[in-house]
């Protein structure tokens, strides 16, 4: 088989996953090629908009598991391909050297047993990094059920070592997922978690669940994410859409992914890490999902008036950071800012505050509690008949 | 009549016309570079000022590095009034030395803030949207069009990542090119330098085309969405962009 098939079939198996963040660790270039950038960087966006910034390839699509939702399960009858450890090292490296990708993300099937899969892949990241003294990114999936030691060897070489946790529950894995057992993805979190430092799995790592592919609720997967975070110290959870790849019983028949749920879900994630919410301020058992018409801080601004409006010039940051329309770094400008002078309410918009949402909760002037909710939900829809209309009028 | 004052075009001499016109209290309509053109009710004035090398140590010990990091930085763009932009930021920078930063009701320090933080941006995009071709004797070659002039920024980086390789980066805007020779990086003006860029290495079409392959294949189909893909690479760039440029 050609390289370039080759290619397409085992880049087309892993394009379901969501994880493309580069991030997060300092490697240096030791007189070989290539390092990393803190910060991240994307160095492509797909057509779906998402960005590339490592190539995300599975080693093999060949797979003994037989999960319903995945396109490689053992019982569809698709091409299989198994690339060897140089073609990936000479993909990889003349891909590097073009500025294309910022590193590799290798993943696989499972062959033989999960110990095999795992050798594979070892063999592979240890020859680009002693052989060809490749510094760029690294991001290995590790094999649920593959043996400690295993996982204690791939550390060394990788920037960021993950695992799929894939749906929320115990129940939906066994219905969908037979093989796969939720205790291995935890022992492998588990013991990275343990032994994480500057030399082992420096980037730190994350995990990815299928949203709308089984019947729960976003509390439980919010309280599964918070759980994660607290228990693991992940640093992302990723969570991907469901899009229709298998036809099963057990499946959702659904035309489209439920991508306005999947962009709710990652803003309550967001303001699980970064603005002190938890999830029981969020959602409860009365109402389990998400509005889909606001997003979720407004959500929860319009269900606690009684705390606004706030006063920008003397609440605290945290105080700040609950304000809608207001997010970190508008937050932070605004606390050095106001030592230095009083913010009135015209300079917010400077600071990058989103005054559309910000005006309601700040200025008491526009602080109506009986039509504040009507208002924002209006702007909201008409917004987006707005974006329709733009787009209908391109064709 | 309005006043221009001339500069040579580099940083240190724009800082120190900017610190002359200062300390003798005359006040600059504005400030450019020797080939400026001025209309009929400006007189361009050119200041014979003895350069002044310690400015940026001097600078250093009283505005400190990120106010220094700022200005350079929208001396790097594009904007057409940076000059008279960073005299009147220095202005104020002398009032409030290392806090002048958080004076962002200032609208001058607002916009330094801005189109720093502008340049900064592309620089970071350019590092990943920027294209090598591999030529004969594994040269790479890199051309990019940015908005401001990021490649002074973009060299400093490539030169760390890409340390055992030669590689020439070229902005077609500007018609200069950086060349690194695996020790340092230098930036010519085109004129200064000839070499056949041309040929392309053995692999490199076939490299291209596993990359386009790629690229294709990566995109969700079911999850399509053209808008939110120019927001992050934006149609400016597509030009030299290996996997984009077919699209166009």
């Amino acid at each position: 088989m050609e390289l370039q098939e080759k290619l397409k079939i085992l880049a087309d198996s892993a394009k379901y996953d969501a994880s493309c963040s580069s991030s997060g660790s300092v490697r240096k270039n030791q007189d070989g090629i290539g390092n990393t950038a803190v910060s991240g960087i994307c160095h492509s966006f797909a057509s779906d908009g998402r960005c590339i910034s490592l190539l995300k390839i599975l080693f093999t699509n060949c797979c003994i598991f037989d999960c319903k939702y995945c396109l490689n399960r053992r019982s569809n009858h698709i091409k299989r391909a198994m690339f060897t450890p140089e073609e990936v090292c000479h993909i990889t490296l003349n891909f590097y050297r073009r500025n294309y990708i910022e590193g590799l993300f290798l993943s696989s099937g499972i062959v033989k047993s999960p110990d095999y899969t795992m050798e594979l892949l070892i063999q592979t990241i240890s020859l680009l990094r002693h052989k060809y003294h490749f510094n760029g990114y690294i991001h290995a999936k590790a094999i649920p059920g593959a043996s400690q030691k295993l996982v204690k060897e791939l550390g060394h070489y990788v920037d960021r070592l993950s695992a799929n946790i894939e749906l929320p529950t115990e129940n939906g894995l066994k219905l969908l997922a037979p093989n796969k057992k939720s205790e291995n993805v935890a022992n492998i979190m588990n013991y990275v978690d343990k032994n994480r430092s500057k030399k082992y799995v420096p980037a730190g790592q994350s995990t990815q669940m299928i949203i709308g592919a089984t019947k729960e609720s976003d509390l439980e997967i919010m309280n599964k994410s918070a759980s994660l975070y607290r228990s693991f110290h992940l640093k992302r959870v990723f969570y991907s859409a469901y899009v229709p790849v298998n036809k099963d019983s057990h499946l959702p028949s659904i035309s489209c992914p439920p991508l306005k749920r999947e962009n709710r879900l990652y803003q309550a994630d967001w303001l699980l890490r970064f603005y002190h919410f938890q999830v029981k301020d969020l959602l409860d058992q009365n109402n389990p999902n998400f509005n889909t018409l606001l997003d979720p801080k407004t959500d929860w601004a319009l269900r606690h008036l009684d705390e606004f409006p706030k006063e920008i010039n003397t609440c605290t940051y945290y105080d700040l950071l609950k304000i809608p329309g207001i997010g970190v770094k508008s937050a932070k400008r605004i606390i050095t800012s106001r030592k230095h002078f009083t913010i009135h309410f015209e300079d917010l918009k400077k600071m990058g505050v989103v005054l559309k949402r910000a005006k309601y909760f700040t200025n008491s002037e526009w602080f109506q509690k009986n039509w504040i909710e009507n208002n924002l939900v209006w702007e909201c829809r008409e917004e987006k008949s707005k974006n329709v209309t733009e787009q209908l009028r391109l064709f | 009549m309005d006043r221009i004052f001339i500069y040579e075009g580099d940083y240190i001499s724009l800082l120190n016309t900017i610190f002359y016109l200062l300390k003798n209290n005359l006040k600059a309509e504005n400030i450019k570079t020797e080939n400026y053109v001025p209309s009929f009710f400006e007189n361009k004035i050119q200041l014979f000022i003895p350069k002044n090398e310690n400015i940026m140590e001097q600078m250093l010990k009283s505005f400190g590095m990120f106010v220094i990091r700022a200005m350079y930085y929208v001396f790097l763009s594009s904007e057409e009034n940076k000059e008279l932009l960073l005299y009147y930021f220095t202005y104020y920078a002398l009032q409030y030395r290392k806090n002048i930063l958080y004076q962002r009701n200032l609208k001058c320090v607002r916009e330094v803030l801005r189109i720093s933080n502008y340049v900064n941006h592309e620089n970071h995009k350019m590092k990943g949207f920027l294209r090598f071709r591999e030529l004969k004797n594994h040269l790479l070659y890199a051309k990019m069009a940015p908005t401001n002039n990021i490649l002074f920024l973009l060299s400093c980086h490539f030169s760390k990542r890409l340390k055992n390789e030669f590689w020439i980066i070229k902005d077609v805007k500007r018609k200069i090119i950086s060349i690194y020779d695996k020790k340092k990086f230098v930036i010519l003006s085109e004129d200064e330098f000839f070499i056949n860029l041309e040929k392309e290495s053995d692999n490199e079409k076939e490299m291209e085309n596993l990359w386009r392959t790629f690229y294709q294949t990566i995109g969700i189909q079911e999850r399509k969405n053209d808008r939110c893909r120019r927001n992050f690479m934006p149609k400016k760039y597509w030009k030299y962009i290996t996997e984009m440029s077919e699209e166009l």
